[in-house]
């Protein structure tokens, strides 16, 4: 405890005498000093510094120099750059001073523990000013009419430390003061310029490490002197229209030094200056005439002036001024051509004149007119005839024949040289030959092949294009060249048409065209192909021309691409020529699609795609098989009818056999009577009378069936038992195509035990209780086509007295039911009808007896022949569906009561032989 | 004088001659710019006359015409000299009386000094090439001029301006004469260089 304390008072009385050294006026006293202090070194040298310590300090903190550390900006300085001078100094060596930072500090560790600064410095790094350089002095006037001379230099190296730049300037005798640059480092302005005497001048730069001074200029003033432009230019119209004068002021005085000129001028239209020869203006003025311009031009002007002996600047150019010559009468007449159209009336030209107006350096004024003569030429003698027009063109109707014609000019000072063209009667001059066309520098040049002594040429070129007329341009080229350039807006990917015609002294040859554009570009559309005829492996492709606006280049070819849905595409190139292609090859019954490109001599652009299907036939492939086909057909046809025809009688044996007149028979004697009341036509022509007189049938009074009882039906249940004994009776009646079955009436008792399956196939038969014509009323089973229910028939009985009705709508029931057939058979049934057919084939037995009897019906017949499997289905299938048909209530006082009806017939179990009457 | 034989020195005097001439039309011409607003600052009287103040050398001489090149350029020096003095002079009563509140009269002052100044370097450097050198000037102090009233030193400025002018017109037909002669020609008139 008592060692902490001491070793922190020791401490404490450490820091009091290395930092707290206190002297007189109580400022502290540093332990020491670095020398040198606050040095500026050059960047790149060596430094060395000391740090000298106080003696006192080492008597009272035993500090030594042994002790030190240096430090950069709190950074350590390495050790190996230390040196112990002695025992109160130590000195840190530093080879290059760029890698200094201040503050350099002096520090040491007190008891080897305690870091204490001794002193610091802050050290500058920089560059010595280098030399100035390229030093140059120009004098100007200033507005206040005083000369001050501005200098530059080059001030060098950034030197990273304050410097100083003066430029000195004295005479030989006298000096003057600096002058000092503000803000800038590079230049400085000395006003108070005399002339005459010559003045040294100099750039002097100083820093903390040097100074330098530039080169020596030394100099009369007046030699570098920028003038001021001339002031108060003015251009007046001299009395010739080729002349302007300019007058203008200077600035300098005479007696400070003399001037020369240059004069510079220009086309106001134009951007290109032309100069007035410096001799002419080499000598002090404050005028000048320039001649040789053009009449009734603008143009510009500017001067500017230096020092006449050439010792110094150009001043800058002066403002510009416009001055325009007077007007002088046309140099040339107009360049005059024409178009002949032809006449309604054939002895005449409708002719019209154009001309082009002059050039401005041509007409060299406001043309006001041009006069325009025209002069027949024999044989011809109309008296020459004179228009006066304002305008580049004249349209005349004259007589078929030669003319000259001459167009003048005028402005307001006179006329110009007459242009004279001559139009012949015909063209009967040689024409121009080979021309040809060449796209060059923008421009599309034209050439020919001369004929002989050829005047001048026209050459006519207008621009193709489908919406637009084409509007003649024209120019004319002197006799000698055989090529030019059109003169004229010529625009790319378009069709120009260009004409030749030569012109003689006494005619012209007749114009030789050709089509040219200046750059060719792919067309803007493909062709639309579609096909004119497609057959089996052919097809025949169409298409129209792209028009000249589409085609923006010569169609150098057409190609046709074709493919299948997932095929290759096939090209075939067409010449661009036609319009027409006939693709061969095709596979059949194939969908292909085809496109069409055009081709200019700068790329192509395909059309829209279009698809066709080849035929899967051939012309003619169909009639070849149809006619043979149909050939056979009528054939086969024809023979079936020769051998029907032959075994005629056969078949009417077997088909169509002689019925017995039921008249004749002995059942129809037997009959009481016919029921009148009936209406069996329909039913008497299906069976006509007589066919049924081997048919025992049944027929029910509807209104009858009321009155029946369970016990009338007990003789049904004697028929079922009978037929579950003895099934497969028949009818015969109702046997159709709908495969009703002459069993159903049996099948049904015996099935549903009751009456509701009765009910429900009742339309096997309808029991007619009328007796026939006037006999008594027979028990007659007329084949009902009926599926309702007997209620339902009842009630429409009493609805309609005629039975015929109900009857009709039976056939409906029927006829729906029959369609059930197939989807509502039921095993069971099918294994009774075989039985049934068992059952059939016993009453074909007995039909055979009957047929030999002559009581057998046609269509019975004919039916059981044919179906008598299926005849037995329906009444089966009308059976099984209860659900649908079956009423019981309704059937209960539906079945008919056989003692009830004692005049009618009541089906009977059908037992070989026929039915038996009861 | 071997050094106005040789060609440099030939040139040399040329040179001199021709810018002294061109400096004297300029003096001339600025100074004719001074007196109009000397008159105009001062309150004076364009055509008041003045008489001949002490002092101020007088471009009049007789026989002109006889004078040597030698002599010619020391009467120019000898009067350039006076005044640059007497301008210096002018200046400095002009700043007491005016400050530095004219920005015409007093600059206009100053580079006329200069031009004054300019002059008499070019005349004592063909006094050099003369061979002759530059006579050293009176003293080092010029005798303190005598205590004028303000309106006596206005009149007395124009009369050194006035003089200044006839000056110019002189030393311009002086430098002629020795730039028709060449170096030496003061000899060559036969003229003693004493006189």
């Amino acid at each position: 405890m008592f060692s902490g304390w001491s070793w922190a008072v020791h401490c404490l009385y450490l820091f009091l005498n290395i930092c707290s050294f206190e002297v007189s006026g109580g400022l502290v006293q540093s332990c020491g000093h670095i020398i040198p202090e606050s040095p500026v070194l050059a960047l790149g040298s060596n430094f060395t510094a000391l740090c000298i310590l106080n003696e006192s300090c080492l008597d009272f903190g035993n500090i030594y120099a042994s002790q030190i550390i240096w430090k950069m900006k709190n950074k350590v300085i390495p050790k190996e750059q230390y040196r112990e001078i002695n025992r109160t100094v130590s000195s840190v060596t530093f080879n290059d001073t760029s890698s200094l930072a201040s503050p350099l500090t002096c520090n040491v560790l007190a008891d080897g523990q305690i870091e204490q600064n001794i002193y610091g410095i802050s050290v500058t790094v920089g560059l010595p000013p280098e030399k100035p350089k390229n030093l140059s002095c120009i004098v100007y006037l200033s507005p206040k009419v005083e000369w001050y001379m501005n200098c530059t230099w080059n001030p060098g190296r950034h030197t990273f430390l304050d410097t100083r730049f003066r430029l000195k300037y004295m005479w030989p005798r006298e000096t003057f003061p600096d002058c000092i640059p503000e803000y800038v480092n590079n230049s400085c302005t000395i006003s108070d310029v005399q002339f005459f005497v010559n003045l040294e001048v100099w750039v002097e730069a100083a820093n903390a490490l040097g100074k330098a001074e530039s080169d020596h200029l030394v100099f009369d003033p007046i030699e570098i002197v920028k003038p001021p432009p001339p002031r108060n230019l003015s251009v007046n119209s001299g009395i010739l229209p080729t002349v302007l004068k300019l007058s203008w002021e200077n600035q300098i005085s005479t007696v400070v030094m003399e001037l020369k000129f240059n004069i510079r001028y220009r086309i106001s239209s134009d951007t290109n200056w032309m100069e007035v020869p410096p001799e002419d203006t080499a000598s002090p003025r404050t005028s000048f005439s320039i001649q040789g311009l053009r009449p009734y031009t603008e143009y510009v002007f500017s001067i500017r002036c230096m020092k006449e002996d050439g010792v110094g600047f150009w001043s800058d150019w002066s403002e510009e001024q416009i001055g325009v010559t007077t007007e002088d009468k046309p140099s040339k007449g107009p360049t005059i051509w024409r178009t002949i159209d032809v006449s309604p009336s054939p002895a005449f030209w409708i002719v019209r004149l154009m001309w082009k107006a002059l050039e401005p350096f041509e007409a060299n004024g406001v043309i006001l007119q041009y006069e325009v003569t025209i002069r027949a030429k024999p044989p011809l003698s109309h008296p020459p005839s004179r228009y006066n027009v304002t305008t580049t063109s004249l349209t005349l109707k004259l007589p078929n024949g030669t003319y000259e014609v001459t167009v003048v000019a005028h402005n307001r000072v006179g006329a110009s040289p007459p242009s004279v063209l001559l139009i012949p009667s015909s063209n009967s001059k040689a024409p121009v030959k080979n021309i040809r066309t060449l796209p060059k520098d923008g421009k599309l040049w034209v050439g020919w092949t001369a004929p002989n002594n050829v005047l001048k040429y026209v050459i006519e070129w207008c621009l193709m294009s489908n919406s637009s007329d084409c509007i003649t341009e024209w120019q004319t080229e002197p006799g000698n060249i055989q090529g030019t350039y059109l003169k004229g807006d010529i625009k790319p990917f378009k069709c120009y048409l260009i004409t030749v015609y030569p012109l003689f002294a006494d005619g012209q040859g007749s114009g030789q065209s050709v089509k040219a554009y200046l750059q060719q570009g792919r067309p803007s559309k493909g062709p639309t192909v579609q096909t004119k005829k497609v057959g089996k492996a052919e097809a025949v492709l169409t298409w129209n021309h792209l028009t000249v606006d589409e085609q923006n280049g010569f169609i150098r070819s057409y190609t046709i691409l074709y493919k299948t849905v997932d095929g290759n595409e096939t090209a075939v190139s067409v010449d661009p020529s036609k319009t027409e292609y006939t693709l061969s090859s095709l596979t059949s019954d194939t969908l292909y699609t085809v496109r069409m490109m055009a081709y200019t001599d700068a790329g192509g652009r395909s059309g829209p795609d279009f698809t066709f299907t080849t035929q899967k036939f051939g012309r003619g492939e169909i009639e070849a098989i149809v006619v043979p086909v149909c050939l056979a057909f009528l054939l086969i046809v024809l023979l079936g009818v020769l051998f029907c025809f032959n075994k005629r009688d056969l078949i009417k044996k077997h088909i169509w056999p002689n019925v017995p007149d039921p008249s004749k028979s002995n059942i129809a004697q037997w009959s009481p009577q016919v029921p009148a009341k009936h209406d069996f036509s329909s039913k008497d022509q299906m069976y006509p009378e007589g066919s049924f007189t081997d048919v025992s049938v049944v027929e029910i009074e509807a209104d009858d069936k009321k009155s029946f009882s369970e016990q009338d039906l007990k003789p049904f249940d004697l028929l079922k038992k009978e037929k579950s004994t003895s099934e497969g009776h028949s009818s015969g009646i109702g046997g159709s195509s709908c495969m009703s079955s002459p069993r159903q009436s049996v099948s049904d008792s015996d099935e549903g035990e009751t009456t509701q399956n009765t009910s429900s196939t009742v339309q096997y038969s309808t029991v007619v209780l009328n007796g026939y014509r006037d006999q008594t009323p027979v028990q007659v089973f007329s084949r009902s086509e009926s599926t309702q229910p007997l209620l339902d028939s009842e009630e429409r009985l009493e609805d309609h007295a005629g039975g015929s009705d109900s009857t009709t709508q039976r056939q409906h029931y029927f006829k729906q039911h029959c369609g059930q057939d197939e989807t509502k058979t039921e095993r069971p049934f099918f294994e009774r009808a075989k039985q049934i057919i068992s059952a059939n084939e016993e009453d074909l037995a007995g039909f055979a007896q009957l047929q030999i009897s002559g009581q057998s019906s046609q269509p019975l017949g004919f039916e059981l022949e044919e179906n008598t499997q299926e005849a037995a289905l329906p009444d089966v299938l009308q059976t099984s569906s209860e659900g649908q048909t079956v009423r019981p209530e309704t059937v209960e006082g539906n079945i008919p009561s056989v003692d009830e009806m004692p005049k009618s017939y009541l089906p009977q179990t059908v037992r070989q032989g026929g039915y038996m009457p009861q | 004088m071997a050094a106005a034989d040789t060609p440099s020195a030939t040139l040399r005097h040329h040179d001199l001659c021709s810018r002294g001439i061109r400096l004297a039309r300029k003096m001339r011409s600025d100074v004719t710019d001074l007196l109009d607003i000397y008159v105009e600052r001062q309150g004076l009287d364009a055509s008041i006359s003045v008489a001949a103040v002490d002092g101020v050398p007088t471009a009049a001489v007789e026989r002109w015409a006889e004078q040597t090149g030698t002599q010619r350029l020391l009467d120019n020096l000898a009067a350039y000299r006076a005044f640059r003095t007497l301008l210096a002079q002018m200046l400095e009563e002009q700043r007491e009386l005016l400050g530095d509140t004219d920005a015409e009269l007093g600059p206009a002052l100053a580079a006329m000094l200069l031009q004054v100044s300019a002059f008499v370097y070019h005349l004592e450097e063909l006094l050099e090439l003369e061979s002759r050198g530059a006579p050293a000037e009176e003293g080092s102090e010029p005798p303190a001029p005598p205590r004028l009233s303000l309106f006596e030193q206005k009149l007395r400025g124009l009369r050194v301006l006035r003089e200044l002018a006839q000056w110019a017109v002189r030393s311009v037909r002086d430098l002629r004469q020795l730039s028709k002669h060449g170096p030496g020609s003061g000899a060559a008139l036969g003229l003693p260089e004493s006189q």
